[in-house]
């Protein structure tokens, strides 16, 4: 149609599919190397269906779950949930300072380089591994193990994100504070914090959902909570049991976010700033990639 | 300073205290006290960890003192926790892209769905991954099978509910276009909407198989495969020293997979 009208404008070529189907290629040898070599017997995948609905069916059918456990099973959720209010506080206090020498406008280049490294390092290593490896050799098993490494792992997620929301603080209050006089301390105090605070707030909030099911884990491996019962229980076969537990683990988990949810939203927008979304407040890098447009296929 | 020229406005009047941060701190000393005593809570008692801390000092010896002739003994499961990661990353994502439209208002089909998948998302994501591998453990039994299935479930949860946030998010021109073309539900998915979330989808997924990582070196702690399992067994056997060859090969492996997907995405730009 249009061809005859306007000859001098061409139909834009096409750009390049040559690197994204490069990267497809990549990814697809990828899985097919590892679904390949993997130690899976393939001959027991159609059993999967059938054992899960076998697990199912006696965890929740068979004889109904065992109500006359419902209140242990609320007992240890409630330590779970303790052990998560304590790491995350944990976090939370320590994180807070860490946070502003991470932040590469309040402290120095270098200094703010070597913390953000540290609160890498301390990232890295997941729960488990730190109440395996650290705490329960010093605190023996129990609980206090498990608040223990859920609050040093804190402290490393919430450092970091304590370093970002404080890098992007207008600059303005800061310069003003200064301006008056104020000591150090001080223009940290009234120039950096009351921007930043109701944000790092929202973070604790949120770090606490995710401590929780942290928490509810940890118990496998001995350091407390609602993960202990669970992992005996269905080490003896006890599925009615077991299923009691679960019950247990989703519908606090679930009350526990849904009030938690309701209080970070409060905060963030009575204090006027963006509205808090899931778990992108979680990955600021997340947020970082989505917004760079990055991977553009 | 200068009071002659007062013809400035009037100093607002102080908004009235508010009463949310009072509770607020309240409530926080009081679950947190709560929380630490010994009466109520998980008992932490900063003098006896004091103490203690010289007891486990033996143990933390040992754990500096890495046993390498172990390494080569862990790499097989190492390897194995990476394919786990690997297998459940591709197939979580693709279970989690259908799930993703019928959990945002936008795409979904009818209310009922919505609410229905809305709920089973939420229902996914309250269960930790650990306690799905001591299920699928109880179900399939040992080995990376149920590992790789508790890891899908995981993923689902996270990518569904990213996803569809995403697509709640989304101009909703393109789709209008698609209607009036005459496109059919499928299709107004697979070309208004897929295109603009497609970016997003592919960083949600790096995101997820990061995640895996760090998540399937854990899991194998049930029975499920991968290095967790090794882990357990010698942590059991209280062999610190080799313990220790773990947690720094994790450490290497989780830093290693970061910086590469870092690379990786310097590269898409």
């Amino acid at each position: 149609m249009t061809e005859a009208r306007r000859p001098a404008t061409a139909r834009p070529e096409r750009p390049s599919r040559a690197k994204r189907n490069l990267a497809l290629i990549g990814v697809a040898l990828l899985v097919g190397w590892a679904a390949a070599t993997v130690d899976v017997d393939l001959g027991s995948i159609p059993q999967l269906p059938g054992g899960l609905g076998r697990v199912f069916y006696e965890m929740y059918l068979e004889a109904g779950p065992e109500w006359s456990y419902l209140v242990p099973a609320m007992e240890a959720m409630l330590e779970s949930l303790q052990i998560a209010w304590v790491g995350t506080v944990i976090g939370a206090v320590i994180s807070l300072p860490l946070g502003f020498f991470g932040a590469r406008n309040v402290s120095s280049g270098l200094a703010s380089n070597v913390m953000r490294q540290i609160l890498n390092g301390i990232r890295a290593f997941p729960e488990i591994v730190l109440a395996i490896a650290i705490f329960i050799p010093i605190a023996g098993l129990g609980p206090v193990a498990g608040a223990l490494a859920i609050g040093l792992h804190s402290v490393g997620t919430l450092g970091k994100l304590t370093a970002e929301v404080i890098e992007g603080i207008d600059p303005g209050p800061v310069d003003a504070a200064r301006a008056v006089g104020g000591r150090p301390l001080q223009v940290q105090r009234w120039g950096v914090l009351p921007q930043v605070l109701p944000e790092i707030i929202a973070f604790w909030l949120y770090r606490f959902e995710i401590n929780i099911r942290a928490a509810a884990v940890l118990g496998v491996v001995g350091a407390g909570g609602i993960g202990f019962v669970l992992s005996q229980a269905i080490s003896f076969g006890r599925f009615p049991r077991a299923g009691t537990i679960i019950l247990v683990v989703v519908v606090a988990t679930i009350a526990v976010d849904m009030l938690s949810g309701s209080i970070r939203q409060r905060i963030i927008s009575g204090a006027g700033a963006k509205r808090v979304r899931g778990d992108e407040m979680e990955q600021p890098e997340l947020v970082e990639r989505t917004a760079g447009g990055i991977a553009r296929p | 300073m200068s009071s002659a020229p007062s013809r400035t406005a009037a100093r607002p009047a102080k908004p009235r205290p508010s009463f949310a941060v009072p509770i607020g701190l309240i409530a926080f000393l009081a679950i947190s006290w709560a929380s630490l005593s010994e009466a109520f809570g998980i008992g932490l008692d900063l003098g006896a960890l004091a103490d203690s801390i010289t007891r486990g000092g033996g143990i933390l010896g040992e754990l500096l003192a890495p046993n390498w002739s172990f390494l080569p003994r862990t790499l097989p499961a190492m390897l194995e926790t990476f394919q786990m990661a690997v297998i459940a990353a591709v197939v979580g994502c693709g279970i989690a892209l259908p799930v993703a439209f019928l959990a945002s208002r936008i795409t979904a089909p009818n209310l009922p769905t919505f609410i229905a998948d809305r709920a089973l998302l939420s229902v996914i994501r309250a269960i930790p991954d650990i306690l799905y591998a001591l299920v699928f453990v109880a179900a399939v039994g040992i080995g990376p099978l149920a590992g790789i299935m508790a890891l899908v479930l995981f993923n689902v949860g996270v990518v569904a509910k990213l996803l569809s946030e995403t697509v709640d998010g989304i101009d909703t021109g393109p789709l209008e276009a698609g209607r009036a073309g005459g496109a059919n539900r499928t299709q107004t998915v697979r070309w208004a909407v897929l295109p603009q979330v497609l970016p997003n989808y592919v960083a949600y997924s790096l995101y997820t198989f990061e995640l895996n990582i760090r998540a399937s070196t854990v899991i194998g702690i049930t029975g499920a495969g991968g290095i967790g399992n090794q882990l357990f067994t010698q942590y059991r056997f209280f062999n610190w020293e080799n313990v220790s060859v773990i947690v720094v090969e994790l450490f290497v492996l989780v830093f290693l997979i970061e910086y590469v997907s870092i690379w990786l995405r310097r590269r898409l730009v």
